[in-house]
């Protein structure tokens, strides 16, 4: 029944907003919510109907800012966060408030899901859990942190080789880092040690992200020759 | 190669977020040096995420009060929520660049896996060769601590009341049991008692005193009822 109303608004919403056409995708067959026959939990690589249309709507929200696609996803996720919030933070007020930090950073994040690393409902789960874990500090401890983000990241679940590797790799270039001059160091280290993207850290520094790949180049270039100096 | 790992038990307690930040820094800081580790916690969240999201009798049906909370939280969404968070997304302040995440000791700097980030708020401490860091996790059951000890150094024999965890982060140490090399996950209950020792000298991840505390979850710890639901 809820998902009937929530459908409804949702619909409601699409007649007020005048979105582009692509918004217009699928009302009439919504398979939401229908997937439960499917019970293989690792079988990912069969096609998977519920997977694809909330991928789909990630997209809708991330590339247009659709809000009737985020109302579709709100419909599917919302009470299920809430009956996980429920089970772990036992108040029906804090329940809710994971609803809506939760849903808050599906859209402000929207643009960093990459359907090609993970599920949307693998995504939403990570935002969920570690915004609970985030909120369970606060009701245990009394403490104001934001850790959740830091233990389980939530854009690489499945290149864990590759950060091995790239934080062992860091672990003996850090000190040459240290000695390149100091605009490329902040460029190497926005990249590769907090792990933002180009454009992300084009945007912290306010320069443009041309002077950010050149910067980088340099910075590489030299730390290459640092590298090869020490092992030659 | 790492030889010792968190058991699965604990594993899944970490991929549900039901571990204290103390234990939780531990699995994510072995699983950056240890691809298998991981790769189960992946397949874990992956299992989770479906059971949460994909099934439906897992869920038990939100009451007319909810349905009515919900559909008025997805209103304020629609109506306001959405455009003020887009707002504030392009004002927001440009943050400075985050500290670089390694820590210096007699001299030596070491990088420290990315969970430790915002973990590092005070300085060493110590006499001889033992040096700790005493990381501030608001945890009144468990200490954790970065532990340094220096080449040829070792640690007095020790027991403890409760369990205690050691992460080999860099170097090598050795007790009666074994050699141990970086992303070595080791925890003792009270019974053991030891005394490592290094020759090139390391760094660990220690937490000490924490009886029953970490292979219970959070939420059995806040809520009884919880007991019944994981
Ligand atoms: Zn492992």
């Amino acid at each position: 029944m809820l998902h009937r109303d929530l459908l409804d608004m949702s619909e409601k919403m699409e007649n007020i907003q005048s979105q582009s056409s692509q918004t217009r995708y699928d009302k009439g067959n919504l398979s939401l919510r229908s997937s439960n026959q499917r019970s293989g939990a690792m079988n990912s690589d069969e096609p998977n109907p519920l997977t694809d249309e909330l991928a789909q709507l990630m997209m809708l929200v991330a590339n247009n800012r659709c809000k009737t696609s985020f109302a579709k996803l709100f419909s599917h996720f919302a009470p299920k966060i809430n009956s996980f919030g429920v089970q772990r933070l036992s108040q029906q007020g804090l329940a809710m408030d994971l609803v809506q930090e939760t849903m808050s950073r599906v859209w402000t994040k929207a643009h960093l899901y990459n359907a090609d690393k993970a599920a949307v409902s693998t995504w939403v789960f990570t935002i969920m859990r570690n915004q609970c874990f985030d909120m369970l500090r606060k009701v245990q401890h009394n403490r104001e942190d934001a850790f959740g983000d830091d233990i389980w990241p939530l854009f690489e679940s499945d290149d864990a080789e590759n950060n091995d590797d790239d934080f062992l790799l860091s672990a003996s270039l850090l000190q040459h880092v240290e000695e390149l001059p100091p605009l490329q160091r902040q460029v190497v280290q926005g990249i590769y040690m907090q792990e933002l993207t180009q454009q992300e850290l084009a945007d912290k520094l306010n320069i443009p992200i041309g002077t950010v790949k050149s910067r980088l180049r340099l910075g590489l270039e030299k730390l290459k020759s640092f590298m090869e100096k020490h092992y030659d | 190669m790492i030889n010792y790992h968190p058991d699965q038990h604990l594993l899944s307690l970490h991929a549900k977020g039901e571990l204290p930040l103390s234990m939780s820094i531990a699995i994510s800081a072995h699983a950056e040096f240890c691809a298998h580790c991981q790769q189960q916690l992946d397949q874990m969240t992956l299992a989770l995420s479906e059971q949460q999201f994909e099934q439906n009798q897992t869920i038990q049906p939100a009451s007319i009060e909810q349905h009515g909370q919900l559909d008025d939280l997805l209103n304020q969404f629609l109506n306001n929520t959405l455009d003020s968070l887009d707002t504030e997304v392009k004002t927001k302040p440009q943050s400075s660049l985050v500290a670089d995440n390694s820590v210096t000791i007699k001299g030596q700097q070491y990088m420290l896996p990315r969970v430790f980030k915002q973990q590092i708020t005070s300085g060493w401490q110590g006499i001889g060769k033992v040096s700790r860091l005493r990381l501030d996790t608001g945890e009144p059951q468990a200490r954790a601590s970065l532990l340094h000890i220096a080449a040829n150094g070792e640690i007095p024999d020790h027991t403890h009341k409760g369990s205690e965890l050691t992460l080999l982060l860099a170097g090598e140490f050795s007790d009666c049991y074994n050699t141990y090399k970086p992303g070595d996950f080791m925890l003792l209950d009270q019974n053991h008692e030891h005394s490592p020792k290094t020759t090139e000298g390391c760094l660990c991840y220690t937490i000490v005193d924490a009886p029953l505390y970490f292979t219970k979850g959070i939420s059995k710890l806040l809520n009884p009822i919880g007991d019944l639901l994981y």
